[in-house]
């Protein structure tokens, strides 16, 4: 009797819950507590980090600065190119009257666990309802995308992976444009692209990029390499398996994108004026700091010549580089010797 | 042991259950994850073995919700599962009793057995159906750990005199 009650419970529990989201509260009050666990589950693992990174030896630490460094250069070489890139591009869907390219916010989660069914592919991450994580949000990781968010809790979501085997995503080859969709296999290290004619153009090594299409993952984010494609001409499609960028199985720190909801032209429009705003301030700023140089000027003249000498050598390139300094040197000529202290303090 | 109407050491039962869910959700490596026993399905069978007036289907009932919340899927389904072992269980309580812990183990691996295949249509039903009958293997790594869970409690229980 016992049995019946509990079993007809739990079927209508499972018809409530796949059709209406009316247990959802119920089920973000339980997981408070009891998604605690997952972290209980991570905390030797966390400790054993810790300890690691206490007793860690100094050369380790050393050399692992060294190669930090190195990368943030090379990051940050990338990066003037890209400033200069993007502004290109910016131009040029100006003249192609197309709508701007949107700069997403990305926020950082951290793994906290993995799903323990092995025949799906899901993650949990330490944000949740309470972040501002939403439904379906794309999740990236630094090498690319990850998945999206298939359930929200308040502190936590779990995240369904690309190679989750009812996980499909529209890409791009990034070298020609062909659409196609990516699937995942249940192979966190292949996904399979769908219906590939057996005469497109794609071949190994081809890098797929989201094309957007799908309305929930935003364009352009790297998914994956082509690892082989095979031509069976038993078969109707090509077969084109390809290997996700992202390291699905082994990152512990993700990014979680917003992208924003503004319509394209809204977008095109904000972009326009966020760039006139920085040429703006670009024609600005090289009148700025030149206040600081009459002060500098008129120090040598005065009796403390030692803490104002680092003063002059900073601000004499800025004032070579831009002669039309007249204004500024005119202005605050009652403003020398005393602020000029203040000043040197200020630019160490 | 010293008297048997007054429930003692209750704690003592739930403590087991709350490491259950623990263990159910700890990480494993790669390979060990489809071999991951049926931790709460094997302290539910045990305490229901022990203590058949105190824990049974509402007990499993109420786990299988909570199993269900940490697993993402739908409220119900692990919760069916156990109340299913958890009845299965109490209508061979008499037989179970009386067998050598080989043939409960035995015992154990056709009831897990018939579990997961409840599990495996389940999850056909919503949506992500396992390809393969891998998921029989937890059912039978719970029966050969079986020996050792039920040596172990039972020793815990003499002697916190739990009843």
């Amino acid at each position: 009797m016992r049995l019946l009650v509990l079993v007809v419970l739990s079927i209508s529990l499972m018809v409530v819950d796949a059709r209406f989201t009316l247990l959802q509260p119920v089920r973000s009050q339980m997981s408070l507590v009891l998604m605690q666990s997952y972290w209980i589950t991570d905390l030797p693992q966390r400790l054993y980090q810790g300890v690691a990174s206490q007793f860690g030896s100094r050369t380790e630490l050393v050399a692992e600065n060294e190669k930090l460094k190195t990368e943030a250069l090379l990051l940050q070489g990338r990066l003037q190119k890209l400033a200069a890139l993007t502004e290109q591009n910016v131009r040029l869907r100006e003249l192609l009257n197309s709508s701007a390219l949107v700069n997403e916010k990305v926020e950082v989660a951290e793994l906290i666990g993995m799903d323990p069914n092995p025949f799906t592919q899901r993650i949990l991450i330490n944000k949740g309802e309470r972040d501002g994580v939403f439904l379906g949000q794309p999740v990236l990781d630094a090498r690319g995308l990850m998945g999206q968010v298939v359930e929200l809790m308040p502190y936590t979501s779990r995240v369904l992976l690309l190679t989750d085997s009812t996980h499909s995503i529209p890409v791009q080859v990034n070298r020609n444009g062909l659409r196609a969709i990516a699937s995942g296999t249940g192979n966190p290290e292949r996904l399979e692209l769908r219906h590939v004619a057996d005469t497109a153009d794609i071949k190994e090594g081809d890098l797929l990029v989201s094309s957007g299409l799908g309305q929930r993952f935003p364009a352009g984010y790297p998914v994956a390499t082509v690892k082989e494609v095979i031509h069976d001409s038993g078969q109707p499609f090509a077969i084109v398996r390809a290997v996700p960028t992202a390291a699905l199985n082994r990152s512990r720190y993700l990014l979680l994108v917003f992208s924003d909801s503004r319509s394209p032209e809204q977008r095109a429009t904000e972009a326009a004026q966020a760039q006139e705003a920085a040429d703006h301030q670009g024609q600005v700023a090289p009148g700025t700091p030149a206040p600081a140089v009459p002060a500098a000027a008129a120090t040598p003249a005065g009796a403390s010549a030692t803490p104002a000498a680092p003063v002059n050598g900073h601000s004499a390139p800025a004032a070579n580089s831009h002669t039309p300094a007249t204004p500024a040197a005119a202005a605050p000529a009652t403003a020398p010797a005393k602020p000029a202290h203040g000043t040197s303090r200020e630019r160490h | 042991m010293v008297n048997s109407t007054r429930p003692r050491n209750g704690w003592f039962v739930w403590f087991t259950f709350v490491l259950g869910l623990l263990l159910s959700v700890s990480p494993l490596p790669q390979f060990m994850e489809i071999l991951r026993p049926l931790w709460l399905a094997l302290l539910v069978t045990f305490w229901t073995m022990a203590l058949p007036h105190r824990i049974g289907m509402t007990t499993a009932f109420v786990l299988g919700l909570a199993e269900d919340v940490l697993y993402g899927t739908y409220l119900g389904q692990n919760a069916m599962i156990l109340t299913l072992i958890s009845f299965l269980i109490l209508s061979l309580l008499q037989r179970m009793r009386t067998f050598h812990v080989w043939q409960q183990s035995l015992v154990i691996l056709v009831v897990f057995g018939l579990g997961q295949l409840a599990q495996l249509w389940l999850s056909a039903l919503t949506g992500n159906r396992q390809p393969t009958l891998a998921l029989l293997l937890p059912a039978l790594m719970s029966a050969l750990l079986w020996p050792w869970v039920s040596f172990a409690l039972r020793g815990l229980r003499r002697r916190l005199g739990i009843n």
